[in-house]
């Protein structure tokens, strides 16, 4: 479990990237945040793996505080994937590059090599591991990132825009391993502008403006209030606008409606009977 | 580092930002030339007393008391460095006006690189008949050096949270933590590299013989003004400080 | 004669196993908006690259067939012939502002090619105006978000008068509400009577003023027509593109028996076709 309670920080001392978060993130939990650019996501984040220090308030990981804790030490149970992978690869393969995080926490070397094996299998980058990161793709370069963080098995893994240059395929795929790691127990939360990719996996939703979580509840509740779609800089989801046009004519149509299956639903309720 | 800012372009809209590059190097030059040839307190402090009204003019004092405030340190230890170790037969004399020069010789340069922005100098460069590839490259690297900078922590950032502990550990293994640092540094600003290039390419980048420039820089009266001065003064302090030499209140020394 | 046709061409990047594009054939007239989409390493930005040039002479490799743009052929003339011709709008903003000035920036191409600056400061000013960037003058592009960043690298490219605008994903390094202001622009200059060549993803957003979309695939064009017929095929879920909601939603209702009539590309036109469909 983390326990972030009134977390403040700034980076110069003069602009608060963060005032106030209070959270608590439990185990086995998959939840989304969004925000515009500047509201603090990413900050927040880095205080749930120890890259940033709160500068008021604690960050209590399992009971500890993290103000104890160095970063290696709290990286075997939160995992943090960065938005670029190329901040990360610098290994002339695949399989040393997923075992160097390995060794660094201290897996002995059969462990890493057990490990690597099994999450590129996992990813679908076995066919990969002798290659250099370099003369692969972006998508590609970004499953390695994922995968060298994923073999630790951290019990916390967060994710920070990972959806960017993905295609639909790849976005589901990487929605299915998300999905499954989760139902394997662990917490998954993810940093992200893609509305739609939250409203289709994630059910619960923080919505974060100026350093202050704004909204914390059901996806649904949060991604229906305009307020919030408007100061996360967010464009309204189609579903929500269909639902709407249809809501001026049909008064059955339900407040909150997001998912496609729901509207498709509707529909056939509207048009079935006809 | 907080003493560089006082290199570090402001905008501003000032007497001093609003003249022409050239002039304002040659009016640094001519200061930083002047605070060269005294190795005497009191000469060294009327130079000093002489560049403060440039940097007021400026608007730029704040910044400029700021960056001297950062420079404390560096002074206090020149001061006693000298003291202690000079041959000198007034040792803290000679201490002081030394840290005396070097603030009045970072305030002669602060003078240009405060007021000067990295674009406009690209230009003046172009007009002094540099190579335009030359000057516009030196305006890029300006540009990008923040980029960089915020590369450099996000990599530090990404490599930490994976277990990479930079501060821990001997010599030997400190040194080799730096390598998951630089080679995704350099990978990444490669990449930055030819895609900065791909997009300069499709916008014509090097293909006129007869560029053009949307604006000259041009000399006006008050920068022909202010380099006859500043040459002015250069003659007549060379003239006094060589042919007659200073008065002997001018070569007063602390007696220690 | 078209503005840009593709004689069969087929490229090669200097050391990759395959080819980046197979056999293209098309041609793209003055006045239109073309969506290329399709899966990552399809070749989407090949064809952008191959359209001033860049492909293959800034990017050298194998190279088959011609292309033909504004009647000029690229492997005989450098890639700044074509600058007034194509203008070329990259994913990433910061990679695409090289001066630290929002006006230094729009004249830097036109001073490349020799214009007047006169003419420069003429057409800096109404740029300046027309992409609204008159509160971003003095700044510095560490200062700006990535979408004004884009808009900056929008009006740079503008200056140079092109024919045709070509956007690389312009939008996938923004937020939704900067992407959507982008997005806007890109529309209202196809408006205006520029053609619009544009890499995108998010048909969600695009579909709807697009007068033509290309599906591309390992290399080749798979489908090309208009928006609404190219959307409802089958081909779309099969190789992985983005489809939008309303759209998916007109297909699973085609599957369980109930005909829209039209298809949809927005949840505005789904709601409106359900209450046609009611009426009838």
């Amino acid at each position: 479990m983390i326990i972030l309670e009134d977390v403040h920080y700034s980076y110069d001392g003069v602009y608060t990237a963060l005032r106030g978060i209070s959270l608590q993130v439990d185990d086995g939990e998959r939840f989304a945040v969004i925000g515009a650019n500047g509201a603090g996501k990413t900050t927040m984040v880095k205080h749930m793996n120890g890259l940033l220090r709160p500068q008021k308030g604690r960050v209590i990981l399992d009971g500890r505080d993290t103000k104890f804790m160095s970063v290696a030490e709290i990286a075997r149970k939160v995992g943090l994937v960065f938005q670029n992978p190329d901040h990360q690869l610098f290994l002339d393969s695949v399989k040393k590059e997923v075992e160097f995080g390995l060794r660094n926490i201290g897996f002995t070397e059969s462990e890493a090599a057990q490990r690597r094996q099994k999450t590129l299998a996992s990813l679908g980058l076995e066919g990969f591991a002798e290659r250099s990161p370099f003369t692969l793709s972006g998508g590609e370069r970004k499953r390695v990132a994922l995968a060298s963080v994923l073999s630790t098995e951290p019990r916390f893994l967060a994710l920070d825009e990972p959806t960017i240059g993905q295609d639909a395929h790849q976005k589901n795929q990487l929605a299915q391993m998300l999905a499954e790691m989760n139902k394997r127990g662990r917490t998954v939360v993810v940093v992200t502008h893609d509305i739609e990719f939250v409203i289709e996996n994630f059910p619960r939703t923080i919505a974060m403006a100026d350093g202050q979580i704004i909204a914390d509840g059901s996806t649904n509740m949060v991604l229906s209030n305009d307020e919030v779609i408007e100061r996360c800089s967010l464009a309204p989801p189609q579903m929500t606008l269909a639902a709407r046009a249809l809501r001026n004519v049909f008064p059955e149509v339900g407040q909150r409606l997001t998912l496609l299956s729901e509207l498709e639903e509707t529909i056939m309720g509207i048009l079935g009977g006809a | 580092m907080s003493f560089l800012e006082v290199f570090q372009y402001t905008r501003q809209d000032s007497v001093m930002h609003r003249l022409d590059p050239r002039s304002k190097l040659v009016l640094s030059i001519v200061c930083a030339t002047v605070s060269m040839m005294f190795m005497e307190i009191i000469p060294l402090l009327m130079v000093f007393t002489c560049l403060l009204p440039l940097i007021a003019a400026a608007k730029s004092l704040g910044r400029w008391a700021k960056s001297m405030k950062g420079l404390g340190a560096l002074l206090v230890f020149v001061l006693v460095f000298n003291t202690l170790l000079s041959p000198m037969e007034y040792p803290f004399s000679y201490s002081l006006s030394l840290a005396i020069r070097l603030v009045a010789l970072m305030t002669s340069f602060s003078l240009f690189f405060l007021t000067v922005q990295p674009d406009q100098l690209s230009q003046a460069l172009i007009q002094m008949r540099v190579k335009f590839e030359f000057a516009f490259a030196m305006s890029m690297a300006m540009r990008y050096v923040p980029t960089l900078g915020q590369e450099a922590y996000a990599i530090m950032d990404a490599q930490r949270a994976r277990g990479v502990e930079l501060d821990k550990g001997n010599i030997v293994k400190r040194i080799r933590n730096i390598i998951p640092i630089i080679v995704p540094l350099i990978i990444v600003s490669i990449r930055r590299a030819l895609s900065i290039a791909e997009s300069m390419e499709s916008r014509g980048f090097g293909v006129s013989e007869n560029r053009t420039y949307m604006e000259m820089l041009r000399f006006r009266k008050r920068d022909w003004a202010l380099v006859l001065s500043s040459l002015l003064i250069l003659i007549l302090v060379i003239y006094v400080r060589f042919f007659v030499g200073l008065p002997g209140w001018m070569m007063w020394n602390l007696p220690f | 004669m078209a503005l840009i046709e593709f004689a069969d061409f087929s490229f090669k990047y200097l050391g990759a196993d395959s080819l980046a594009l197979k056999r293209i054939k098309l041609t793209i007239d003055n006045g239109e908006y073309v969506v290329i989409t399709g899966p990552s390493g399809c070749g989407k930005t090949t064809f952008c690259r191959a359209i001033n040039a860049l492909v293959p002479q800034f990017h050298r490799g194998y190279v088959a067939g011609n292309v033909y743009t504004d009647g000029k052929n690229t492997r005989e003339y450098e890639v700044a012939t074509f600058a007034s011709v194509a203008g070329l709008v990259f994913q990433n903003p910061e990679n695409q502002l090289v001066t630290l000035d929002v006006e230094k920036e729009i004249a830097f191409g036109p001073e490349n090619l020799g214009v007047a600056p006169s003419e420069i400061r003429r057409r800096v000013e109404e740029l300046i105006e027309l992409l609204d960037l008159e509160e971003l003058r003095e700044k510095h592009p560490h200062e700006m978000s990535g979408g004004e960043q884009q808009r900056v690298a929008i009006a740079a490219t503008l200056a140079l008068k092109p024919k045709v605008l070509v956007a690389d994903e312009p939008t996938s390094n923004l937020d939704p509400q900067s992407a959507e202001a982008i997005l806007e622009i890109i529309a209202h200059l196809n408006k205006r009577g520029m053609a619009v060549v544009l890499v995108e993803h998010r048909l969600d957003l695009v579909a709807k003023d697009a007068s033509r979309i290309i599906l591309m695939d390992k290399g080749r064009i798979v489908a090309d027509g208009d928006p609404r017929e190219v959307l409802a095929m089958d081909l779309c879920e099969e190789i992985g593109v983005g489809v939008p909601k309303a759209t998916q939603v007109y297909k699973r209702l085609k599957t369980r028996g109930i005909e829209l009539g039209n298809v949809p590309l927005t949840g505005v036109e789904l709601a409106e076709l359900v209450q046609e469909a009611t009426s009838r």
